[in-house]
């Protein structure tokens, strides 16, 4: 049997404005802000009652209770209770698979419309209890007196106590991401000065998003925020320049204001097929062309962690006979300035394209003045799986507002991973 | 082996003591032992725009296997890329931990001393996060090969910027001048795997000069590059030739060891040892020239190599020196030298593409109190080897010489301690070489790969202060 | 009779009201010559009078807290129940003003009404007025309502309330028989422990006793602890909240006590008119625990309509 793929249509989408870490939305779970998301959706696209194909989300850090989250979160919106829903993870690149996937239904004819989206908070990140005392709970839930019990609650500790509170590190490296982009940017050369500019640059185009009214039908507030409680208008290179390095030793070129802070928030897209808009008059923002994944070993070989975009975005190229070039924007996530840099510099590189990629030549530079034009991670923050979803949703808006075009869209991703997509449009045609 | 003073200086209570009195402490300088890689650590390197020796620099490197780094500068990555070298960025505005091993600079691009800068763009950066015992090459266009007085003015000055850091790098390292000629740029491989590895380690502030060889270089085994040559180390049952011998040895050749027959246990004693074999001639003698020819030819079917190490000194001054003892320093340290050459070649003994390497001395450069018939001897051999380079390349046979300056020997270990320590100090190592550092840069220039080397002179002096 | 109007500022003091409250339920204090006045003393009448924060802003730490003792969704708009718990020390400070005829305590809840006129935004300033009307004759006593508005920054009331109460004693009138348990399948159960009544206590500051411990609860005539209406109802409304409509009604007649800790059984249907009756109801006896319904607003609010990137409008 053979299916003729179907185009699969971005119609649009919707996030909560994203908070600092124990901020804004200290006390939201990761369910309460992906129904926010999905139900600022649903009220935007009309789709109350309505049972969608599926809905695909997920979240980075998640608490035991949350091993349904998608499908319960949707049982608390508006859509029909029918609509079937299920969680996947794949770190910051949680939101675009996630989009990849809803999109491949849709391209396969196996279902007409779909929301991808994601979540995360740091602040309810779940807290595991230490080996020593879950080992000591299921000894005191045998325990059979009460006197036994108190035997066995004699033996707590107070080093039992204390929580293994989850960390932002690569469990085979026990690095922190942070870390592990230092070096590459030390790897890349990537300067200090180059990184606070692309972060002033990222806060001033988110900024200026927000001013022209761009944000309006891509964001819903919640909780008592309207912006990302991360954006800085007013950000520059000089105040930049003043703070202090965080990863990377006193030497180090990485701070907290080139590195994406921890933030909360969800978003979420939806996808259909052309005739599922059509029917509805929805106008098709863009299309979602294709998507790749990649992985780099990070731990025995010497690649970074945060490198894996650099070898997906060309695989992707390639099987679409396109270059670098051939974009009108690039959206490449900003999970630090550095590691933009670092990747745009790999593709410049005819050593990297050489040695690594295995092309004859370098896949060249970009227009810088394409990158990031509403602003990125480094200014809106980023919840990890919340991420994919707004910039799906920004990137088809810019391009159907432009009158067509094409945009790439790049992820870097934990454990060694990137996911990357195109996004073309016609405009309004 | 070190010297004991630089033994103690680098023992925990001799650190502590030099630093309190503020004296030198020789850096224990680094040396090759088989299996070694060439470079232990990471390779920076830079080329002044528009050079044209990078990409040729790129593939030795990663013909070693080198670790290397690049700034992130189009045409250095892409001779990088080209050569198949994964090289690694540096930048060296942003901090970083980096230490480099060597550093590799292409300055052939530089045609107006205003382009000077270059050299302190590239270097400042990184001369302090070298390693001990760190490697600078700088690559020239010899001043002659020029196409300008502005050229040739800038490339010139590349000699004066390479001895100076000599002196300033400290910790062991050392720093050469290398004038590749145009066209020769694939005879850079040998020259360049001896200068960045530990076998250079009492070599410094040398210009070598490297010009189009006969024949496209063979590729090598860098472990073992005189493989299956055969080579005839005159004066072998001691000091530097049983060095030298050894060396060869180790190298991969079979060596025909060469001394007076009175030495003729020590000889065997250190051929056999080698798994070489030995001749016992007089060289003064009016037949040796012959009869070493004849056994080469019956015993080897030829010679790939030969080493005029035999040497003596009969110190006087001039004043009081009788002319047998000019007679027979000349003789044995030059003139028979030139007899054994002329008959090697004469009778074809000397295999297509031989190396020919002769033992100058510092004094022959620098001059020496008390030593006008060694001084005079040693400077010929520089005469001759720079004389009969031409005539020889015709035959593919290239011919060269080391320059010892102090070296630790049983002869220096004879000279008075004042004396003795001066001549140890006076140079940027603030040591004595070992007889292996000059078999080292004798293995050099007797490398099948070194066929662009013909006509020079590397002292292995440690840079010393003396005639420089 | 004029009304009288006594402006509050901020939110009156809970406990400083049960105090009172308190003390008024003990004979022998409520005999004593205190300079303050006691609730229970006045003419026996219900006071006319009106209570109002002018100025009532959402905490949304206490919200989340909220949300989560009731099951609700922390979204960008307040629970439909929520103003009930922002609306009872206004209550209580009413029923506790020297004028009022008796105290809270020993109150019966018997019914509680919400009109919710549309979503409000948790960054919304409102204002609240509560006033009280009765007393109306009952089998067992008499009955007074207390009703709240609430009203957003332009004066349109976005939310009001009616919570009746019984005063047990002195009944007069026709024994009504209470309408049949509605025929709502159970379809979820859930389990209430034992401290859920100090859980909700802490989130609503109503700290009575009957809903704290079975040792505070038994004085008043309880065997344990019981859970407190307006959570019961709340946690009805918040298994309901996907399906709310953004206009309704939602009344719930409180039938018998959850006694804790317990295992509870919820169910609704909705009807053509899209009424949707549901039921708490005890696990085991089936019996009614509370029983409701959430009427839509006749004149229904459209759905938000909202420009999208072409200009244009979806539905």
């Amino acid at each position: 049997m053979t299916t003729e793929l179907r185009k699969v249509a971005v119609l649009g989408g919707n996030r909560i404005p994203f908070a600092r870490s124990n901020s804004a939305y200290a006390a939201a779970s990761n369910q309460d802000m992906l129904t926010a998301a999905l139900d600022g959706l649903v009220s935007r696209f009309a789709l109350e009652g309505e049972r969608l194909g599926e809905v695909v989300a997920g979240a980075v850090l998640k608490h035991s209770r949350d091993f349904n989250l998608t499908r319960e979160t949707v049982m608390s919106t508006r859509l029909d209770a029918a609509t079937p829903a299920y969680d996947i993870q794949q770190a910051c690149g949680t939101g675009l698979q996630a989009a990849l996937l809803v999109a491949n239904k849709i391209a396969l004819g196996q279902i007409d419309c779909g929301v991808a989206g994601g979540v995360d908070t740091t602040s309810d990140a779940p807290l595991a209890v230490g080996d020593d005392l879950r080992k000591l709970l299921i000894k005191l839930n045998n325990a059979r007196s009460t006197g036994d019990r108190l035997k066995v609650l004699a033996g707590v500790r107070p080093g039992m106590i204390v929580p293994a509170i989850p960390r932002n590190e690569e469990p085979r490296t026990g690095l922190s991401m942070g870390e592990h982009q230092a070096r590459t940017g030390a790897r890349w050369g990537v300067t200090r000065a180059e990184q606070d500019e692309l972060t002033a640059r990222s806060h001033h185009n988110l900024a200026a998003a927000y001013e022209r009214g761009f944000q309006a039908d891509l964001v819903t507030p919640f909780l008592g925020l309207e912006r990302d409680q991360n954006l800085r208008p007013d950000s520059s290179v000089e105040k930049l320049a003043k703070l202090k390095p965080v990863f990377g030793g006193p030497q180090g070129t990485m701070t907290a204001g080139n590195s994406t802070p921890l933030s909360d928030g969800a978003a979420a897209v939806l996808l259909a097929s052309e005739e599922w808009a059509q029917e509805r008059g929805l106008p098709v923002l863009a299309h979602l062309v294709t998507g790749e994944t990649a992985a780099v070993d990070y731990v025995g070989g010497d690649e970074g962690l945060l490198m894996a975009p650099a070898y997906a975005v060309p695989r992707m190229l390639d099987r679409l006979g396109l270059t670098l070039q051939d974009f009108d924007i690039y959206e490449i996530h900003e999970a630090f300035a550095s590691q933009v840099l670092s990747t745009l510099k790999a593709w410049e590189d005819a050593v990297f394209c050489q040695e690594r990629l295995g092309r004859s030549a370098p896949l060249g530079a970009i227009d810088r003045s394409r990158l990031n034009v509403n602003g990125s991670s480094l200014a809106a923050g980023h919840p990890f799986a919340a991420t994919g979803g707004r910039i799906v949703a920004a990137a088809a808006k810019e391009l159907y507002e432009r009158g067509g075009g094409r945009a790439l869209i790049s992820i870097c991703a934990a454990g060694g991973q990137g996911v990357v997509a195109i996004l073309e449009s016609n405009g309004s045609n | 082996m070190p010297d004991t003073y630089t033994s103690l200086a680098n023992s925990p209570i001799g650190k502590l003591i030099t630093g309190q009195l503020g004296l030198p402490r020789p850096t224990i300088l680094e040396r090759y032992s088989p299996g070694d890689a060439t470079i232990s650590g990471q390779v920076l390197l830079g080329a002044a725009p528009g050079g044209r020796l990078a990409p040729a620099a790129a593939t030795v490197l990663a013909g070693l296997s080198a670790n290397v780094s690049t700034a992130l500068r189009g045409d250095l990555r892409k001779a990088a890329a080209d050569a198949g070298l994964d090289a690694a960025v540096f930048n060296g505005e942003v901090p970083g931990d980096a230490r480099f091993k060597a550093l590799v600079f292409d300055a052939t691009g530089i045609t107006d001393s205003t382009q000077l800068r270059e050299l302190h763009a590239f270097f400042h950066p990184v001369v302090r996060r070298t390693q001990s015992c760190s490697r600078v090459v700088v690559l020239g266009t010899a001043p002659e090969d020029t196409g300008s007085p502005r050229e040739a003015a800038a490339q010139r000055a590349l000699e004066g910027f390479t001895r100076s850091l000599g002196k300033e790098i400290g910790q062991g390292g050392t720093v050469q001048l290398v004038y590749v000629a145009p066209g020769a740029e694939a005879f850079l491989g040998s020259t360049l795997r001896f200068l960045l590895s530990a076998r250079s380690a009492y070599v410094s502030g040398q210009v070598v000069r490297i010009n189009q060889g006969a024949a496209t270089p063979p590729v090598v085994d860098v472990h073992r590059p005189l493989e299956g040559k055969v080579a005839l180390v005159t004066g072998a049952s001691r000091g530097i030739g049983a060095a030298i011998a050894s060396v060869l040895a180790r190298d991969g050749a079979h060596v025909v060891g060469l001394d007076i027959p009175p030495l003729a246990e020590d000889l065997e004693a250190v051929t056999s040892a080698l798994g070489g074999s030995f001749l016992t001639a007089d060289i003064t003698t009016d037949d040796a020239p012959q009869s070493i020819a004849l056994h080469l030819q019956e015993a080897h079917g030829g010679v790939d190599i030969v080493v005029h190490n035999a040497g003596i000194t009969q110190d006087r001054t001039l004043a009081r020196m009788k002319p047998e003892r000019w007679e027979r320093v000349l003789d044995i340290n030059l003139s028979s030298e030139e007899r054994i050459n002329d008959e090697l070649l004469s009778s074809g003994v000397l295999n297509t593409g031989a190396r020919i390497v002769c033992v100058s001395s510092i004094a022959g450069i620098a001059g020496n109190n008390g030593q006008t018939n060694y001084g005079t001897s040693k400077a010929g051999v520089a005469g001759m080897v720079v004389a009969m380079a031409p005539v020889l390349a015709k035959q593919q046979v290239t011919i060269n010489a080391v320059a010892p300056g102090f070296i630790e020997t049983q002869m220096t270990a004879a000279v008075p301690i004042a004396i003795r320590e001066a001549g140890r100090r006076m140079n940027s190592m603030s040591q004595g070489g070992l007889p292996v550092d000059v078999a080292e840069a004798i293995a050099w220039f007797a490398a099948p790969d070194s066929g662009g080397l013909n006509g020079n002179v590397v002292r292995v002096c440690g840079q010393s202060l003396l005639g420089a | 009779m004029t009304t009288r109007i006594k402006e509050l500022d901020g939110a009156p003091s809970v406990l400083a009201g049960y105090g009172r409250a308190f003390a008024s339920a003990l004979p022998l204090v409520s005999s004593l010559p205190l300079p303050v006045s006691l609730p229970g003393g006045g003419s026996g009448e219900l006071p006319d009078l009106e209570l109002r924060v002018p100025s009532l802003k959402t905490d949304l730490t206490h919200l989340a807290d909220y949300a989560k003792v009731c099951g609700f969704t922390l979204r960008d708009t307040l629970p439909a129940t929520y103003l009930n718990v922002r609306a009872f020390p206004v209550h209580i400070a009413l029923m506790t003003d020297g004028d009022f005829p008796f105290g809270p305590v020993g109150l019966v809840h018997l019914r509680n009404a919400i009109r919710h006129v549309r979503p409000v935004s948790v960054r919304e300033e409102l204002s609240l007025r509560v006033w009280v009307t009765g007393l109306d004759p009952h089998p067992k006593g008499r009955t007074l309502t207390l009703h709240t508005e609430a009203a957003a920054a332009d004066g349109e009331v976005v939310w009001s309330a009616e919570s009746t109460m019984l005063k047990l004693g002195g009944g007069s009138g026709e024994r009504v028989e209470r309408g049949a348990d509605p025929d709502v399948p159970a379809s979820v159960t859930w389990t209430v422990p034992g401290d859920q009544g100090r859980r909700y206590a802490t989130v609503s500051g109503d700290r009575n006793p009957i809903h704290l411990y079975g040792l505070t609860a038994k004085p008043f005539g309880f065997p344990r602890a019981i859970a407190h209406g307006l959570w019961t109802k709340a946690r009805a409304v918040a298994a309901l909240e996907a399906r709310l409509p953004d206009a309704f009604t939602v009344d719930v007649e409180f039938r018998k006590p959850v006694l804790l800790p317990t295992r509870v059984s919820f169910g609704s249907s909705t009807d053509a008119q899209g009424v949707t009756a549901f039921a708490v109801t005890d696990a085991r006896k089936g019996s009614a625990h509370l029983v409701g319904s959430v009427t839509p607003a006749k004149k229904q609010r459209t759905s938000r309509r909202t420009t999208t990137a072409n200009g244009g409008t979806t539905a």
